[in-house]
């Protein structure tokens, strides 16, 4: 049988004007449910970014004696530096980390005017390639020799280590579960969807039944029967990914500019070589659930 | 397609012509042994042997649950027995792939009682559909679909909707849709079950045309005084079993 997609085209397009309440209603359905999927991709994203600057301020700070040996210290600085955990360590001076404290104590003069000296120690900070590594980085450098050598209380080693010691496994905790609940409501979002697709899509095969039982009757092959549901399906699943991808790049070039602009203090940092990637998995998941869809909700009708 | 009008003229609707049983190749159906059960308890079908040959005209006859429907359904592959063995136009039905149904089924015309017309086509449309669907060209559409609704006598009406015309009208619809495609056998449950006697006759006289054109007929009805009128082979049901196969019958008591 030669396979005719111009007949297949037309008969979908023909359906769709004839059942399109139908029609609109799969249309609406696929769209929201594309939207809502969209938007939490978008949320979760933003979300994710915002976890993960707040992830990336975990820092390392191992303070130093004022009469540390300068060639421990460096020993210790380079034996960091090849650890492959460790993106970067900085040595930062006594009088940087007044300079520093300066800066943050400004609104409060009186501070700054009591200090007698520099009573401030000298410092390593040491940034991680992977925060969630602090605690294996942490136990290397308690055990090397070099750090009982420089710490600030050789008779405390703990207390010249500052890395957020109860926070940071709160954080992570805190920030694990936010990712988990983000994918689960996509993930069940996606369910939803389909379950939604499928029931418009079967209502709209049970309104053509007589048609089908005819067809079949006839000798209509079943991928001639399917065909056009199929194309249907599609159709209608790129219509409402279109619209949802309207409603994305809206709320993307639109709307998050100027909340951006209202919230200064947060980088939501969705870029939009990302909003493309969404718009490609809109596009991509509305034609595998319109076809998909279609075909399962044919089956029970092309038993034979 | 030969000039099939010409044919028919030639043909005197009488009977003069022999009808039945004319052995001409291969029996266009076999049953042999067939048994069908719904429920463990109850056979619809109890060890139906038959053999039906091209040409002929046949009814079946029986009262309701005595498995006519099962039998035409069972020709149809819509119905699978549960053993035994069935032919039907050359094809082995416990041995047909599902893929290969489709072209099982354009050998087989059917009929029924409800019509089974698509309501938003018209008469030109719904028997054009049946050629569609099986992938025929624009232009064997419209060579055959006016010849075949000339065949059952709408001509006049090939533009109609369902709704626009009678019930008589309507099931020559549905008898020139069954054979536009001119299968070897048109199989008719209940043709006659919702029209008047004297439309039964004009369809059953129409029936009897596409007969003479070479097509086995098989009718499952319980119209006793047109199956007493048209003198056929009657093969009566009851309760599954066969109990008379006849030349030229009547409906006779099946009980």
């Amino acid at each position: 049988m030669p396979i005719n997609a111009g007949y297949f085209l037309k008969e979908a397009g023909t359906s769709f004007k004839r059942n399109w309440v139908m029609s609109i209603g799969g249309i609406v359905t696929i769209f929201l449910s594309l939207l809502l999927i969209g938007v939490s991709l978008l949320i979760g994203t933003a979300a994710n970014s915002l976890i993960t600057g707040t992830e990336n301020k975990v820092t390392i700070d191992i303070f130093i004696k004022d009469d540390a040996n300068q060639a421990d210290v460096e020993g210790l600085q380079r034996n960091l530096e090849t650890n492959s955990m460790v993106k970067r360590v900085d040595y930062i001076s006594k009088s940087q980390a007044l300079e520093t404290f300066k800066q943050q104590m400004q609104k409060s003069p009186d501070v700054i005017n009591n200090l007698e000296g520099n009573p401030l120690p000298a410092s390593l900070k040491i940034e991680l390639n992977n925060t969630h590594d602090v605690d294996k980085v942490v136990a290397t450098i308690k055990a090397s020799p070099e750090f009982k050598k420089i710490c600030d209380r050789p008779d405390n080693p703990e207390s010249s280590l500052r890395y957020g010691q109860d926070i940071v496994q709160r954080l992570f905790n805190f920030t694990r579960v936010i990712r988990v609940v983000g994918i689960v409501f996509i993930v069940m979002l996606a369910v939803v969807s389909l379950i939604f697709i499928n029931n418009t899509i079967r209502m709209a095969i049970y309104a053509r039944r007589n048609e089908l039982s005819i067809m079949r009757l006839v000798g209509a092959s079943n991928w001639f029967i399917r065909m056009p549901f199929i194309f249907e399906g599609m159709i209608q699943a790129i219509i409402g990914a279109l619209l949802a991808i309207g409603i994305i790049m809206a709320i993307q070039f639109l709307a998050l500019p100027r909340i951006q602009s209202t919230l200064r203090f947060m980088s939501f940092g969705i870029s939009n070589s990302f909003i493309w990637l969404i718009s490609l998995i809109l596009i991509a998941g509305g034609v595998i659930i319109g076809g998909l869809g279609s075909w399962l909700a044919m089956r029970r009708y092309l038993k034979i | 397609m030969p000039d099939l009008q010409a044919t028919l003229d030639n043909i005197v609707p009488d009977g003069s012509m022999p009808a039945t049983r004319r052995p001409s190749g291969p029996p266009m159906i076999v049953m042999q042994n067939v048994t069908k059960r719904y429920v463990p308890e109850r056979a619809a079908l109890e060890a139906v042997s038959i053999e039906i040959d091209a040409g002929e005209f046949v009814f079946i006859v029986g009262h309701s649950g005595s498995g006519k429907s099962t039998f035409i359904r069972s020709l149809l592959h819509e119905v699978i027995p549960t053993s035994g063995r069935i032919i039907v136009a050359g094809h082995d039905l416990s041995k047909i792939r599902v893929a290969k149904i489709p072209y099982l089924r354009r050998n087989i015309g059917c009929v029924f009682q409800d019509f089974k017309l698509l309501p938003n086509k018209t008469a030109f449309e719904n028997v054009a559909f049946a050629l569609q669907v099986i992938g025929k060209s624009k232009h064997v559409i419209d060579t055959q679909v006016p010849e075949v609704l000339r065949l059952v006598g709408l001509e006049g009406k090939i533009n109609n909707y369902p709704h626009q015309l009678s019930g008589g009208e309507q099931q020559r619809v549905s008898v020139a849709r069954a054979f536009v495609n001119r299968p070897p056998l048109l199989l008719c449950d209940e043709p006659t079950g919702n029209l008047d006697p004297q439309t039964s006759f004009g369809i059953m006289k129409l029936l009897e045309r596409i007969n003479h054109t070479g097509t086995t007929v098989l009718i499952a009805t319980h119209d006793q005084e047109m199956v007493n009128r048209m003198r056929r082979r009657v093969i009566a049901l009851d309760e599954g079993h066969i109990v008379r196969d006849q030349n030229r019958g009547v409906y006779g008591h099946a009980n």
